[in-house]
């Protein structure tokens, strides 16, 4: 009567995770087998696993690559530092107000999160026109800032009502400033919120297309997420090359959210979950 | 305590990089020696006009222009006119551009127009004019036709290609008999407008063979398209899809998908660009490929094609006159030339070019179809593809893409279509 | 603060430090939001009352025509409508898919914290990654058709050719990509659960369903804030899912949402002006939307 139950647990998670996992496994699988492999068996494990494919992606001439991977690293790590670091101020800040005006920052804030990017793009590239920064690598940065804020202020504001008030008090009796005892006390509490707000917008920035393309322009603008865009229309039908770009893409961040996961749960979810 | 100085100098370091500000892959150009301006040109890839095509290209134009610097921009995806609209609007136009449909760009003035003596060498020199200007060097015809199986039509007892629309239905009749699906017809996904060619087709048979001047007609407002003569040829394709005769996969099927299916031998027939032909010889499918134009009801030829395709400068490039030199000289250089013949089968508008010897049996066929339909002066304007005055309003192709998928799931009659069209113009001209 | 203790001076230097602070603090954050992200906004409202076209000059103000244009534009309205569709089913999808999964991996295990990797892999690819792996799958002769076929189904459904089914289709891709997030947030929130509310629960004789009603379901209520604002987020933004599937297809519309409908009319039709006033009602809806579900679920919140 037991001992089917055990079983019940494992196995009905296993069968809904392979379930859920084909078609990433669809992708996996076909970035090593040739062109003929994967019109005649879609679903097979690769056997002989080939390398043509990555070695193709690796190997281009106009090095898009590996191009798109110095920006993306560069345009992601810079743009998650400052958002981190900007937003945590502003979400404690809120977060500590209890000003009419704080929570109408709040709502503002909020609706920002939705906003789809295409939609505010041509009126952004004119504001960051004049004030000279279009095409520049610190152009994209700030639209980035602008446009990713909400979230970060929103994970951090929830988080730091996780965080006792007296805390802050005690270490300002002790005489030091807002700004030191936000950057020694409040902030390293909030690493776990932290670790959320970096994975996110790493995902999200690194995944980001549009806006590279067109505020750093045509000619610098290449990311890797470009290069899946570009890579999709030069090789249409021919999956083992298109797969091998979007593996090689995704794996730089996938690698970054796994070196962070046991942190960035806490982070959204804050002490609330405790109960 | 002690995360502060580390968060100090991730900071100072973030600043570092910031600073340096440069971004890889920016120095992607071909200079010629000595480059004194520095020009942009907007190309796209396909599986054919690859990356190193386009390089090569480049590289030659450039040999024969001292003084340019080309910075090649890429397109993220075939729809290199929607990109160039959002870089325009983002003020970063770039200076050259092949195969923009110059539509909108042309009327506000964004483009260099092409002198007469620029267009010495051009066949058809006024292919597509803007208020009698041109904008866009007609270099290259493309032109519409219904690539067949010949070993299904055989199969199927079909021994001549169809001459009159009466014959087609037959032979689909035929295939459909013996178990072979006639047509294969794509344009699922973000390749909507792959659907669009048995239209095509039939709105040459049926309205521009009559009426050549159709569209700007219907720009003048003397004719709609709930007129009988257009929505005649929309009840042709009605009518296949009906019959069973287009297979309604297809409504899911990417462009490079739909190939596939035909190549597969998942139906017989294949109405496609004249394109095709450089992929059908490259890689040959299992069957031989045959090439027909799609007939008329009484076997005169009405074949839909467009010349163009070719280069547009900026009005605002940084030099236009060398910027049009160096456009010039990419367009008639005769390896370029042959390289894109080959790439994309393309018919050549260009006084003195003769293609490749080597070019295999698809490609001949198809320019021999396209020279007799000539001859006949049976080559009318393609409909959705068409550019110059008389060409669709900004955006109704891709309404018109959408309106045919409904055409063929059966959701809307011709006449139903017709009148969508009609709503549809008037928007877009609002 | 302890303002009891303040005589008057005291407080107004609390208050230029109260300056202070808003300067180091807030004010770099609103200045970079306000001037990239609301002067946009306000920017693209100015052009919703024009005719801007780029491609048409002059502009003119137009005053009120778009937005009485749009009331009576069927398309508009459908891709309204569909993006309300979207956006319930991702929430349901999501939420519901999410929890499920959730309570079974709450558990301690090797297995299980590789399936929790596993749903949440979705969650860091591109939506256009994604849109073209299940592209595959879907199309008529893809991969589950063909399989369906196999299975002795003559004629599967038409996952993205068939227009009654093709906007389910890109709502289960959207959703499908989403799951993972909420695996995660609310496998965090079963084990904020104290285990002793569940054995007094158990004790006073309540059975499984009534344990999760009274217990569990009332303590996972900051996870279901978070997932049902991260999956309405999801829903109205979508467009790349869209635009690789579907392309607003098959047929005019069917699957077109109103990210989709806005880039369209803007950059494929040229019109600026009536594109910002699409802009400008999606706007007004997603403030009211988030202003709505963030006050009934934060008083659900403070209630439990």
């Amino acid at each position: 009567m037991n001992k089917p139950r055990v079983w019940l647990r494992p196995a009905s998670a296993l069968l809904a995770g392979l379930v859920f996992f084909l078609p990433i496994y669809l992708v996996l699988v076909n970035v090593f087998k040739d062109g003929s492999a994967i019109v005649s068996n879609p679903v097979g494990v690769p056997i002989p696993p080939t390398l043509d494919n990555i070695q193709g992606v690796l190997s281009r001439p106009d090095h898009l690559f590996w191009y798109g991977l110095v920006n993306s690293t560069e345009v992601t790590a810079i743009s998650i530092i400052i958002i981190t670091v900007i937003s945590a101020m502003l979400g404690h800040f809120l977060a500590r107000s209890t000003g009419v005006l704080a929570k109408v920052a709040m709502v503002a804030l909020l609706c920002g999160l939705m906003v789809p990017p295409a939609v505010i793009l041509t009126p952004l590239t004119d504001v960051l026109r004049a004030l000279g920064l279009m095409s520049t690598v610190p152009g994209l940065i700030l639209a980035y800032v602008g446009y990713y804020m909400p979230f970060g202020v929103f994970v951090f504001a929830g988080f730091v009502k996780t965080i006792p008030r007296e805390l802050e008090e005690a270490a300002a009796i002790d005489g030091a400033g807002a700004f030191r005892v936000f950057w020694q006390v409040v902030f390293p509490l909030m690493r776990p919120a932290s670790a959320s707000v970096l994975i996110f917008l790493g995902v999200w920035i690194w995944n980001d297309f549009l806006n590279p393309l067109i505020i750093l322009g045509p000619a610098a603008g290449t990311t890797v997420t470009v290069g899946i865009y570009r890579s999709i229309g030069e090789h249409q039908a021919d999956f083992g090359s298109v797969f091998a770009f979007m593996f090689l893409a995704t794996l730089p961040i996938l690698v970054f959210y796994l070196a962070f996961q046991k942190q960035f749960v806490k982070g959204l979810t804050g002490g609330a979950t405790k109960g | 305590m002690t995360r502060n100085p580390r968060l100090l100098s991730t900071v100072a370091l973030a600043g570092a990089l910031l600073l340096a500000g440069c971004t890889a892959g920016s120095t992607d150009t071909s200079t010629s020696k000595g480059g004194k301006a520095t020009l942009t040109f907007l190309t796209f890839e396909t599986p054919n006009l690859d990356a190193k095509y386009w390089d090569a290209a480049i590289a030659r134009a450039s040999a024969k222009v001292p003084g340019v610097t080309v910075k090649k921009l890429v397109s993220p995806s075939a729809d290199r006119t929607g990109y160039a609209k959002q870089l325009d609007s983002t003020g970063q136009f770039p200076d050259i551009m092949i195969g923009l449909n110059p539509a909108g760009f042309a009327e506000a003035g964004k483009l260099a127009e092409w002198s007469d003596e620029d267009l010495e060498n051009y066949i058809d020199p006024r292919a597509n004019t803007y208020d009698g200007k041109v904008y866009q060097l007609p270099y290259a015809t493309q032109a519409t036709f219904v690539y067949y199986n010949k070993n299904d039509f055989a199969k199927a007892g079909i021994d001549t290609p169809p001459r009159t629309y009466k014959e087609l239905l037959d032979a689909s009749a035929k295939l459909k008999a013996k178990g072979i699906n006639p047509f294969v017809v794509g344009g699922g996904g973000k390749d909507s407008w792959a659907d669009m060619f048995p239209l095509i087709c039939t709105v040459a048979t049926d309205v521009y063979k009559e009426t050549p001047d159709w569209l700007a007609q219907r720009r003048a407002g003397k004719v709609k398209f709930t007129d009988p003569a257009f929505v005649a040829a929309a009840q042709k394709v009605a009518d296949l899809a009906e019959k069973g005769y287009i297979d309604r996969a297809g409504l899911s099927r990417s462009y490079a998908d739909t190939e596939q299916a035909f190549r597969d031998g998942k139906g017989a027939m294949y109405p496609m660009g004249s394109w095709f032909s450089a992929s059908a010889d490259a890689k040959k499918p299992s069957f031989e490929t045959g090439v027909f134009a799609w007939p008329t009801d009484h076997g005169s030829p009405a074949l839909p094609g467009v010349t163009g395709g070719g280069m547009t400068v900026s009005s605002k490039a940084s030099d236009v006159d060398l910027a049009k030199k160096w456009a010039k000289a990419f367009m008639e250089d005769e390896k370029n030339l042959n390289a894109a013949v080959k790439a994309d089968a393309l018919i050549i508008a260009i006084k003195g070019y003769t293609p490749p010897d080597n070019m295999g049996p698809v490609y001949e066929e198809t320019v021999a179809a396209y020279r007799r339909a000539q001859s006949a002066d049976g080559v009318v304007n393609s409909f959705s593809q068409e550019t110059g005055d008389g060409s669709l309003p900004p955006g109704l192709a891709d309404k018109a893409a959408a309106g045919v998928q409904k055409l063929l799931s059966g959701g809307m009659t011709a006449s139903e279509f017709g009148a969508y069209m009609d709503s549809q113009w008037t928007k877009a001209t609002r | 603060m302890d303002l009891k203790r303040s005589p008057r001076s005291l407080r107004r230097a609390r208050s230029r430090d109260g300056l202070t602070r808003f300067a180091v603090f807030a004010a770099p954050g609103l200045l970079v939001y306000l001037a990239l992200v609301l002067v946009p906004i306000g920017i693209t409202t100015a052009y919703s009352f024009t005719n801007k076209n780029p491609f048409n000059p002059p502009t003119h103000w137009v005053g009120l025509d778009n937005l009485t244009s749009l009331v009576s534009d069927d398309e508009f309205r459908k891709a309204l409508w569909n993006t309300i569709i979207i956006t319930g089913i991702v929430t349901i999808v999501t939420n519901a898919g999410g929890l499920a999964i959730a309570m079974l991996l709450d558990r301690r295990g090797w297995l299980y914290n590789m399936l929790r990797s596993v749903f949440f892999v979705p969650v860091v690819l591109s939506a256009v990654v994604v849109s073209v792996i299940w592209q595959t799958i879907l199309v008529d002769d893809g991969l589950l058709n063909s399989k369906l076929r196999q299975l002795g189904m003559s004629d599967p459904p038409g996952w993205l050719s068939n227009p009654d089914l093709a906007l389910y289709t890109v709502s289960w891709v959207i959703a499908w990509q989403g799951i993972g997030f909420c695996v995660v947030i609310y496998l965090a929130g079963l084990q904020g659960i104290p285990q002793e509310l569940h054995e007094a629960a158990a004790i006073d004789g309540c059975g499984p369903m009534m344990r999760f009603r009274h217990v569990t379901w009332p303590m996972l209520a900051p996870a279901v804030t978070i997932n049902t604002v991260m999956s309405l987020i999801g829903g109205f933004k979508a467009y790349d899912q869209v635009q690789v599937l579907t392309n607003g297809g098959p047929g005019p519309g069917t699957t077109s949402t109103l990210a989709f409908q806005v880039v369209q009319t803007a950059f494929n039709g040229n019109h600026v002006g009536y594109a910002s006033a699409m802009a400008v009602v999606m706007l007004v809806l997603v403030a009211a939307v988030s202003v709505i579900a963030l006050g009934l679920l934060q008083k659900r919140e403070v209630s439990s």
